[in-house]
């Protein structure tokens, strides 16, 4: 099933060519021109062999396997030691690590200064420190700056590492093991296993609760 | 008003996306010894033995080319005496989706007695594209044929939830 190389004109002097063809000005990409669509008719008219047949018809007498989307979105994030998940929506920008001035006359271990973010002074958290974690080792080539919001309340805090979004739903979610500190069993809505790893999500909303609290 | 193009011949036909469960490739058909011109056979579609008709056939009496564009559509046939069935139908190039309002197409002003699912005409720049009705895809015949062993069982009460779940699952894909 490949075009001959007659017809490929998309290869050659289209988009994927050297981009010489009198028509491509006009119609911008090869994709929007009809002479590539007819292309693309003509693989679908490809005759099918039996094999195909036999491997399509044990497909779908299968049952139809349960698409389950995930209705919450959340990064997950390492700090001191721990994986843990914060929702997507809070997250507003993840920078490489800067300065942190510490404030004067401020000696906080939840707050821990002010850092200058594309221009504006946005007050630095430890994280750690309001869950209850004892602090890791130096920060890595990971680590970085988070940028996190709600309901106009900004904080910054330092990560070891981001490692992606997950999507997931309440149900996947696992109890809060009684052996978790007992600042950080508040925070965690519940567990999540990603990669075979224990993940804890956090209650977004307790948390900046708290930053807030800390900062008066 | 979505509605998937085919293809009898030449020609090209319009199917109402919303009496389409899914949209499934060409696969291997149980053929039915024995059954009238233009019944494929029987497909396993999720578990269940659903019945399928050759629309190529029905129309020419000869069976649709085993191409890529040739598709087998889940069509939610409603049976006359309540509730849907599914109805396999195998169309030759239905590869393409058209938006029209119910109001763009004009009635045809002809019927043949065997072409009962032929419906009104629209026009778009490649030409005419002829509605195809669902409901008049199987003449008598063809629906006691296919659909006998079904209606001799004898709970008429409520539809079985079985089919429900299929149809629910479709409507939503």
């Amino acid at each position: 099933m490949s075009t001959s190389p007659a017809t490929d004109c998309w290869k050659r002097i289209g988009i994927w060519g050297d981009r010489s063809c009198p028509e491509l000005p006009a119609y911008i990409h090869c994709r929007n021109c009809p002479v590539y669509s007819a292309g693309a008719a003509r693989l679908l008219d490809a005759e099918v062999p039996e094999s195909y047949l036999i491997e399509h018809a044990r497909h779908y007498a299968r049952a139809k396997p349960a698409l389950r989307p995930g209705a919450r979105s959340a990064v997950i994030f390492r700090l001191a030691g721990e994986w843990l998940a914060l929702s997507t929506a809070v997250f507003r920008e993840i920078a490489p690590l800067r300065p942190v001035h510490s404030l004067p006359h401020r000696r906080d271990r939840v707050v821990t200064g002010v850092a200058n973010i594309r221009g504006e002074l946005l007050v630095c958290v430890s994280l750690a420190a309001a869950l209850g974690l004892t602090d890791g080792p130096a920060p890595g080539a990971m680590a970085r700056l988070v940028v996190i919001s709600r309901e106009g309340d900004r904080f910054v805090f330092r990560t070891d590492e981001i490692a992606e979004l997950c999507r997931f739903d309440d149900e996947d979610l696992g109890p809060v093991p009684a052996t978790l500190v007992h600042a950080q069993a508040t925070y965690t809505r519940g567990i999540l296993t990603w990669r075979e790893r224990p993940v804890g999500v956090l209650d977004d909303q307790l948390l900046f609760y708290t930053l807030n609290r800390n900062l008066a | 008003m979505l509605f998937i193009l085919f293809q009898l011949g030449s020609d090209r036909y319009a199917l109402p996306a919303r009496d389409v469960a899914e949209v499934l490739p060409l696969i291997s058909v149980k053929v039915l010894p024995g059954a009238p011109v233009g019944v494929a056979g029987l497909v396993d579609y999720r578990g269940t033995a659903v019945p399928a008709i050759d629309l190529t056939a029905l129309a020419f009496g000869r069976p649709a080319a085993r191409r890529v564009s040739t598709r087998l559509l889940m069509v939610k046939y409603p049976h006359p005496r309540g509730g849907e069935r599914l109805l396999g139908v195998i169309a030759e190039h239905a590869t393409e989706l058209m938006a029209k309002e119910p109001a763009d197409f004009r009635p045809m002003g002809i019927t043949t007695g065997a072409t009962r699912y032929l419906g009104p005409i629209v026009h778009d720049a490649r030409g005419m594209i002829q509605r195809v009705e669902v409901a008049g895809l199987l003449t008598g015949e063809l629906r006691a044929a296919l659909f006998t062993d079904r209606e001799s069982a004898p709970p008429p009460g409520p539809a079985p939830t079985r089919r429900q779940g299929i149809a629910a699952a479709g409507s939503g894909a």
